[in-house]
């Protein structure tokens, strides 16, 4: 089977609830947005292939199916991810300062040179932000995390935030290409056919 | 928490999971709890920290020479996946193939005359075995075509017999098999723990016997497949599948008290002072010990190894070794399982042997000596000995459904059957196994590719 494409991306998206992790996620792969708060109910993962540099490539995209809400994420959520994308509410500091935690549990978790990137959602509502833009870069910066603002609603960043993280993955792959295994060994129950051989990430 | 559920399932094994997952999906309202701040309960993948801590308390730390906590995930119930078996069709079923991968295991070995021989994975193999004596040869292959060739609802397949009625152990006499063939049939190849199938019906015997087949002509190595990251991934997948269909997941909950209100009909659950109600509860045995029962009790022995057992191929990464209870003087069988790093569960370099069998006397371990004399030099080993428990009731009464106890056997055909008794009960429905449509759609597209590329 020849894939068509050159890279195959897992990224997730965590954070606190009601941060707008489903709404980036909708927006980014489908350009919609919906003002209602359903907790991620049929939500699972979404694929957009983008071009980046002259390479396709495929991001798939995990969306957390509300289990953050009581923070029962499965570790097996994080198994294989290229990138994880953080976010909280610009107008809602605990979300921010519960990033910290979500950190902790991405160290736990996923694999040690995993990309990460920061989000603040909801820039567009100006009046009842109350996490500086500054307070949150110095933050980032001190982790040596990218970071962003973004309005899912708007489509502010959105886009920016993806192209941000898939950049970063490619960079890091292209950079330790040497240590990159392939492992042809997985099955697909079911089937009987070897499955093509994906982008490894431990 | 909300106020009202249809359904409050307690520890998040993988029956729970499942269960949960599969009513979710049916649009049920599901709240999953577990005592535990991990998910998967008796069934669960620990790291080392966990292991550690499981069996030596929090005082100690494990040594550094057993590696780094996070590269373990450790099966406290080891078994293997049949490739054709119900747990891959209920995977299936439900589309939960796509938040795992995984591997074939290597081989399959069974222990015969003091020593392991590999279970044939082909018909060489088979050919120049030493399991099989020259005059064995003939009847066998006499009787594998039939086996292969018998259909339940085709009379011309079942020469002259009737396979409800017919017991095994009659069934071998016909083929003139003798007794070392018998075993190795009975328990590599039908995998059954003890002898008591031979006075069965041979019906279920031979439709085992063709699920091992179908499940090794699948990927040719052995009949079993196995997750990367270990048994554990299995219950936190179905999980994701009800948290993606509504379900609600809660960790770290201990149950502090339930009523049953018989006047509303509703049952009320509270944890750390909350208090919620729901129409019936899941739950697996150890939240109800008042409504279980003890039928024995099984000891696995989890043995941490720093390199391949010398008794087997050394490429292999992962196997299998069955041992017949003949062959050491047992009522029941013994299993080894034996994974490593390639599948994700340990450290490079180490092999993780897990040893399980029913107990059978007042010295447990002692009776896994046959097994220990396998592995070579064992650098740790975690013993536990659990009670094998069953519900009383059947759950229909007070709308407690218990699973029952994670058994001996090697594999989960045991295990999907109570999760479809528990769903038939809990429902009304049966559990119809069939393929999911995007699983379905999938096939088609790489079928489609597989055109195009020729």
């Amino acid at each position: 089977m020849n894939p068509d494409y050159h890279y195959l991306f897992k990224l997730l998206l965590i954070g606190d609830s009601g941060v707008g992790k489903s709404c980036l996620l909708l927006r980014f792969a489908d350009d919609t947005y919906s003002e209602s708060f359903i907790s991620t109910i049929g939500v699972d993962f979404k694929i957009r292939t983008i071009e980046l540099n002259g390479k396709t490539i495929k991001l798939q995209i995990w969306d957390t199916a509300g289990q953050e809400r009581f923070r029962t994420i499965t570790s097996s959520y994080y198994r294989g991810a290229h990138g994880i994308i953080v976010v909280y509410d610009v107008t809602d500091k605990l979300t921010f300062e519960n990033v910290r935690q979500w950190l902790q549990e991405i160290d736990r978790f996923a694999c040690e040179n995993v990309n990460k990137l920061l989000v603040g959602n909801k820039s567009d509502l100006v009046a009842k932000k109350v996490v500086d833009f500054n307070t949150a870069k110095a933050f980032a910066d001190s982790l040596q995390i990218p970071f962003l603002e973004t309005s899912a609603k708007q489509s502010t960043n959105v886009e920016q935030a993806f192209m941000t993280m898939a950049t970063e993955i490619k960079n890091r792959l292209t950079a330790s290409q040497p240590t990159q295994t392939v492992d042809k060994n997985k099955v697909v129950p079911g089937s009987s056919a070897p499955i093509s051989p994906k982008s490894g990430c431990c | 928490m909300d106020e009202h559920y249809d359904v409050i399932v307690l520890g998040t094994g993988l029956k729970e999971c499942i269960i949960s997952g599969l009513l979710s999906v049916d649009g049920k309202k599901v709240l999953h709890m577990d005592r535990n701040g991990y998910y998967g309960g008796e069934s669960a993948s620990l790291n080392m920290n966990q292991l550690w801590e499981k069996s030596h308390g929090k005082e100690k730390k494990a040594p550094e020479t057993l590696g780094s906590s996070r590269d373990y995930n450790v099966d406290l119930i080891p078994k293997f996946i049949l490739s054709s078996g119900l747990l891959v069709k209920m995977l299936l079923h439900t589309d939960v193939t796509r938040y795992l991968d995984f591997k074939v295991v290597d081989g399959s070995y069974v222990y015969s005359s003091g020593k392991i021989n590999k279970v044939p994975s082909t018909d060489t193999e088979a050919l120049t075995s030493s399991l099989v004596g020259l005059l064995d040869k003939l009847p066998l292959r006499k009787f594998f075509i039939f086996v292969q060739n018998y259909e339940e609802n085709n009379p011309a397949t079942h020469d002259g017999l009737n396979l409800k009625i017919t017991t095994m152990d009659a069934l071998f006499k016909k083929y003139g098999l003798r007794e070392n063939i018998v075993d190795f049939i009975g328990h590599a190849l039908a995998l059954y723990l003890d002898d008591s199938y031979l006075q069965q019906p041979a019906h279920d015997t031979i439709m085992r016997m063709k699920l091992y087949a179908d499940s090794l002509a699948r990927y040719s190595k052995s009949p079993y497949i196995y997750p990367l990251y270990g048994l554990g991934e299995l219950p936190q997948a179905f999980a994701r599948l009800s948290a993606i269909y509504g379900g609600t997941y809660m960790l770290n909950k201990p149950i502090e008290n339930i009523v049953f209100d018989e006047e509303k009909k509703i049952i009320k659950v509270t944890s750390e002072g909350e208090t919620v109600t729901c129409d019936k509860i899941v739950c697996d045995p150890s939240y109800f010990p008042n409504k279980v029962q003890k039928k024995g009790k099984i000891i696995r022995s989890i043995c941490i190894l720093n390199g391949p057992i010398p008794s087997a191929d050394k490429k292999f990464e992962s196997l299998q070794i069955i041992i017949p209870q003949k062959q050491v003087k047992r009522q029941s069988d013994m299993y080894v399982g034996v994974m490593s790093s390639a599948h994700c569960v340990c450290p490079k370099g180490k092999y993780i042997a897990i040893v399980s069998a029913t107990v059978e006397t007042n010295e447990p371990e002692k009776e896994l000596a046959p097994a220990y004399a396998l592995l070579g030099p064992i650098q740790e080993k975690f013993v536990y000995i659990s009670d094998f428990i069953e519900p009383i009731a059947d759950g229909t009464a007070d709308n407690v459904f218990i699973s029952k106890s994670y058994d001996a056997t090697s594999h989960f055909e045991t295990t999907c059957e109570d999760v479809m008794d528990m769903y038939k009960r809990i429902t009304g429905k049966d559990l119809v196994l069939t393929v999911h449509p995007n699983i379905l759609k999938q096939q088609e597209e790489a079928g489609n590719q597989e055109q195009e590329e020729q």
